[in-house]
């Protein structure tokens, strides 16, 4: 049966609501983004470790880096376990919050913080 | 003489202008998550500026109008809506992001959170603004603006494969990430193309008492100017292709962008970094609002001049005033000035027709420019620049969607 024209509007209207709405604030994002994100603030506390021993950073700059990684630490335990949808992937999961955890203490062991 | 020493200094607000805190994010996110493969963006994207400040200083030069003028003048007030309100919208964005990227600047320096800075930041701004002259805005901070040239020399010292960054000036798909690639490449056009600059440019050259003797100057200017900045900006995305990319860093907060110069340059490298986040930032921020409350007073037939004193152009003072008020407003909310940074440069690819398009009708406008008309050349380039322009449009928002997180 044909649809009325109007009906077809709504419609077009309500996918795209819930597309919007989907990607704003929907599921958690997905495990391989996850793990970049982890692994990418992992690489930036062990670059500034080295650069802070190098004499080249400040304390009070590596220590705001440590807290934004710490802010993605967080982030990343409350959803990552949302993502990971077999033991495999809860493994890798838990690999790279220890790594991230691991490289944000060997930081503030370099700062002394 | 006189004549070289305008050009002179006309070229060098060009080179310490065009690195702002836009194009600073989005080459070291570009260079960060594709090395070198985002090159072309950038050269697209300063070729294209070039372009149209050259034309809007001509525009201004011949006409002595400014385009925001000359486009309610020949367009009428009904269509002038549009690209006053687009540029509004989007320029106020990129305001707020500026201030976010020198209040970053500051907590960098000093640890104490950004939010913190933003109302001292905007304080001082509207305090240069309302005692200082259009010399101090756009001289002084360009010259100083000139730090950005340490992004050059942490590319030279970290020896890039020149091979290979020749070839990524020609554009090519990515391996992966599709989407991601994409919103990035039209995050940096919105950095490099905004529309503020060419509208700046164009008041500018009317509080410079432009003339037809100018041309010269105005074409030399766009030209050198701009290749010299956009060469900044690729200086830039070089740095953290060869500094976060081998490591697996991606630019989630700009905290992170300052490690692409204290690696090559040590602690000197981090201070510079500093230095030029804050000076170029603070630049656009004064920049920026003179663009908006400049398109306010042209579009509304206000009085209006840096140069003059506040009680002369009450009506084009009191909104600088406002503006530089309200651009602090979300950094005080702590709205993370990365995410800030890069909707305002999607968004502003997104508005580029509506100040694009209109300028192809008024450079060809014999009664308006006489025999300066656009040529051929001149005209093809900014077809394909107004094609490129509608396609930014249409692909923003699912980009946005798709690349954006």
């Amino acid at each position: 049966m044909v649809q009325p024209a109007a009906s077809h509007t709504t419609h077009a209207r309500l996918a795209l609501v819930a597309l919007l709405v989907g990607s704003a604030c929907g599921s958690p994002p997905p495990l391989d983004k996850q793990l970049g994100t982890l692994a990418s603030w992992t690489a930036t506390m062990q670059l500034a470790k080295e650069r802070h021993g190098a004499g080249a950073i400040t304390g009070t700059y590596a220590t705001q880096l440590r807290d934004r990684a710490d802010e993605a630490f967080q982030q990343a335990s409350t959803t990552i376990g949302g993502s990971a949808r077999t033991r495999a992937d809860s493994g890798y999961a838990a690999a790279a919050l220890d790594s991230l955890r691991g490289a944000i203490r060997q930081l503030e062991a370099e700062i002394g913080s | 003489m006189k004549k070289w020493g305008e050009l002179a200094l006309g070229v060098v607000t060009s080179i310490g202008g065009f690195l702002e805190v836009g194009s600073i994010a989005t080459s070291a996110q570009g260079g960060a998550e594709f090395g070198y493969q985002l090159a072309w963006v950038l050269l697209l994207g300063t070729l294209s500026l070039a372009i149209l400040m050259e034309m809007t200083g001509r525009l201004a030069a011949v006409s002595k109008r400014t385009y925001a003028d000359l486009l309610r003048e020949r367009f009428g007030y009904r269509f002038f809506v549009l690209p006053l309100v687009a540029v509004f919208v989007v320029s106020l964005l990129v305001l707020t992001s500026e201030v976010g990227g020198v209040s970053i600047a500051l907590q960098m320096a000093t640890g104490v959170d950004f939010r913190w800075w933003a109302i001292p930041t905007v304080l001082v701004g509207w305090f240069l603004l309302w005692r200082g002259n259009f010399s101090v805005v756009e001289q002084g901070t360009a010259m100083l603006g000139l730090v950005a040239i340490s992004f050059a020399v942490g590319a030279l010292v970290l020896h890039p494969t020149w091979p290979t960054l020749g070839r990524a000036l020609l554009p090519s798909l990515p391996a992966h990430d599709r989407a991601r690639y994409w919103y990035l490449a039209i995050s940096m056009l919105g950095a490099s193309i905004s529309p503020y600059l060419y509208l700046f440019y164009s008041a500018g050259a009317i509080e410079d008492d432009w003339t037809i003797e100018h041309l010269g100057v105005n074409r030399i200017t766009a030209g050198l100017g701009n290749v010299f900045g956009g060469g900044l900006a690729i200086a830039a995305l070089v740095t953290a292709a060869l500094v976060l990319a081998p490591r697996g860093i991606k630019v989630d907060r700009y905290e992170q962008i300052a490690l692409v110069l204290a690696t090559p340059l040590g602690r000197a490298g981090f201070v510079l970094f500093i230095m030029t986040l804050f000076i170029t930032c603070f630049g656009s921020t004064l920049e920026i609002v003179l663009a908006i409350a400049y398109l306010l007073a042209q579009g509304f037939g206000w009085s209006w001049s840096e140069n003059l004193k506040p009680g002369k152009d009450a009506r084009f003072s009191t909104s600088y005033t406002v503006l530089i008020l309200l651009a602090a407003l979300p950094i005080v909310a702590g709205m993370d000035p990365l995410s800030l940074t890069n909707i305002s440069m999607v968004v502003t690819a997104a508005s580029l027709p509506v100040t694009v398009i209109p300028l192809f009708v008024l450079m060809n406008d014999g009664d308006i420019l006489n025999t300066h008309v656009n040529g051929w050349a001149s005209n093809l380039a900014l077809v394909v620049i107004a094609l490129f322009s509608l396609a930014l449009l249409v692909a923003a928002l699912p980009l946005q969607l798709l690349g954006g997180g």
